[in-house]
């Protein structure tokens, strides 16, 4: 394996602009300058990556985009018949390979939860897969927390190199990398020069420095029970949704949120069907054809999204919950909901429960 | 009068009152110092947990319609709620449009000095650590943590809609906490920024419309929070019959999202910025 790497922080465009000869690079970046809201974007000359702090949004459009087309669809008449009509599909669509440079542990994380629901199960999403597949994670330890961080508590950490397949670290003088997979090693030519002994320390030091941290307070990882004992105990989760507002944004900045709708746009004769982010949050996710809705008001709402990541996904695959740590619900929330304290209230005054 | 002491005397005022009330809706600290959040206190114990600072910036309002049934009274008991100058004004909306009746609630209006925008001040400072607490004197944001105290012009961190405010002071109260202020825009130049805007050409307006919708995710908290958007799960943003929106995510579809919610809102809105 070839050893690894340094980009001077003044080579790091060139960098990227070498690499996006042959494969989509997508980076974080700000529009305007306005680092108010920095989300992933493919590299472009005049896009320069920010990498002081973590994106507004995750990179989980790389993967699972917003909104994605399944597939055309177009009727064509049958000359002879008027009445009579045929559809026409149209599927193939290619998937350029691509690098993620620069996102952080817990969004790559956020991937490992899909992994489970859209490759390992008894059914394998093709658009979901054939992305995946051509995606590389160059990853960077991440040094830069802030209150609403928690990766620690649903045990991963700042340091956390599972799922990625470059690993980055931020030296005085530029960044060091080091490919952590197989597939990752091809790129290493491309990744700038050979690190000196002391960049190579350098990095050692700043790699120990950060898995050293705990970043959030608390386990979150073993609330399953504690959910199912709270389930029915009306009052808590009135209490705790009340200042939820029921809009999407929590779901939508989630690395780990992977529902989705499909629906068919069509105009006249053609159209496509659609695949787009749903959202667990609002009202008409789970409204049915008969207009009856399983979960009416937001109390069942925000109960089923707490139970979805913190105890039905557990159960179902193997311990592993499906939250990231990365805060984003919290930092994003127009009136600052706090998962954790609602995880950790599970456990609170369980006396008043009826188990 | 200083925050720490209105806070106090908002606190106070509310104990004195609780015996008429059924609830009293307020902000609190978040998860930390830097934040603040909804709190909804129905046991007069907690009421120490209410706070007043200029990151009180949520409109509690919209809870009184959509939340809670507040157009009648039954029990002779109200509903506190905390309101600063722009959020007095949603009041008086839901109240015209009789989606709230006034009897039904007791005000403490707070005159407001402007709140702070998180987006713009971690724009200057990524990073805030262990921040004690945020203040407004005069022309400058005070942010103090346990290592220094940041000062900041108000121009760089306020929300923008707190720059060109017009009601800083409630207009609508059953009790003031502090003194009224004075505004620190004159109407005259109320909608300077927005003349000046009007000069540009169709082009340029456009691609800056095109711009700012671009960011827009459809997550609709735009629209939740809005106090006067009162459709709630009826909005014909997401109704397939009739389908106005498809689910695409283009900026066609943002730009009329944003247009609906404009216009739903034309002559209605009062400026809170939510």
């Amino acid at each position: 394996m070839r050893g690894k790497t340094f980009i001077a922080h003044d080579e790091l465009p060139e960098v990227l602009e070498r690499l996006s000869k042959t494969m989509d690079v997508w980076i974080p970046t700000a529009i305007n300058d306005e680092k108010c809201v920095i989300q992933f974007l493919p590299y472009q000359p005049d896009r320069l990556p920010v990498l002081d702090r973590q994106s507004t949004m995750p990179p989980k459009k790389v993967i699972f985009p917003q909104v994605e087309t399944l597939l055309h669809f177009s009727r064509k008449k049958d000359e002879n018949d008027p009445f009579k009509s045929h559809i026409e599909l149209e599927d193939e669509e290619e998937v350029s390979p691509v690098l993620v440079f620069g996102a952080r542990p817990c969004d790559v994380r956020g991937f490992l939860v899909f992994d489970e629901v859209y490759l390992n199960g008894p059914y394998k999403d093709p658009y979901y897969a054939k992305r995946r597949e051509k995606t590389l994670f160059a990853t960077l330890v991440c040094e830069t927390s802030d209150n609403a961080c928690f990766c620690s508590a649903v045990g991963s950490g700042p340091a956390d190199q599972t799922g990625s397949d470059l690993w980055i670290i931020p030296v005085d003088s530029g960044y060091v990398i080091e490919a952590l997979t197989k597939r990752a090693e091809n790129l290493m030519p491309e990744m700038g020069k050979d690190a000196t002994e002391a960049q190579i320390a350098e990095a050692q030091n700043v790699q120990k420095k950060v898995a050293a941290l705990h970043i959030g307070e608390g386990d979150l990882t073993q609330s399953s029970d504690d959910f199912e004992d709270r389930f029915s105990d009306n009052e808590f989760w009135r209490d705790m949704a009340f200042k939820c507002i029921s809009c999407g944004i929590c779901t939508y900045v989630c690395p780990t949120c992977y529902c989705f709708n499909i629906t068919d746009e069509a105009k006249d004769l053609d159209g496509e069907r659609i695949r787009s982010w749903d959202s667990c949050m609002f009202n008409h996710y789970t409204r049915e054809a008969s207009g009856h809705n399983p979960r009416p008001s937001k109390l069942e709402r925000y109960r089923n999204r707490i139970g979805h990541k913190f105890s039905y996904f557990p159960k179902k695959y193997k311990g592993m919950i499906a939250c990231c740590g990365c805060g984003r619900c919290i930092r994003r929330c127009p009136v600052a909901l706090d998962i954790r304290n609602v995880v950790l209230s599970l456990k609170k005054n369980k006396e008043n429960v009826d188990v | 009068m200083p925050m720490d002491e209105k806070t106090k005397t908002l606190q106070e005022d509310f104990e004195k009152n609780f015996a008429d009330l059924e609830l009293v809706i307020g902000w609190e600290t978040g998860f930390d110092r830097l934040h603040a959040t909804p709190v909804f206190i129905r046991q007069p114990s907690e009421l120490g947990k209410l706070v007043w600072n200029p990151l009180c910036s949520q409109n509690l309002s919209g809870y009184l319609a959509k939340n809670l049934d507040a157009s009648i009274q039954e029990d002779g008991k109200k509903i506190g709620i905390c309101v600063k100058g722009c959020d007095s004004r949603s009041l008086v909306a839901l109240i015209q449009e009789n989606f709230i009746d006034r009897d039904r609630l007791y005000i403490v209006g707070i005159p407001c000095e402007g709140t702070v925008d998180l987006r713009r001040l971690m724009h200057l400072k990524p990073s805030l650590e262990n921040v004690r607490k945020v203040d407004i004197e005069g022309d400058e944001a005070v942010v103090e943590t346990d290592q220094e105290t940041l000062r900041f012009p108000i121009e760089n961190v306020l929300a923008r809609k707190c720059l060109r405010c017009l009601y800083p002071n409630p207009v609508i109260y059953d009790t003031m906490i502090g003194t009224p202020l004075k505004p620190r825009i004159s109407e005259d130049k109320l909608y300077s920024a927005v003349e000046k805007f009007d000069t540009s050409d169709r082009k340029q307006r456009l691609a800056f419309w095109k711009t700012e919708f671009n960011r827009c995710i459809r997550c609709y908290a735009c629209r939740n929070a809005c106090p006067l958007c009162v459709c709630q799960d009826n909005c014909i943003a997401e109704s397939r019959k009739p389908k106005w929106l498809t689910q695409r995510d283009g900026i066609r579809e943002k730009f009329l999202f944003h247009m609906i919610h404009g216009l739903h809102l034309a002559g209605r809105c009062t400026e809170c910025g939510e």
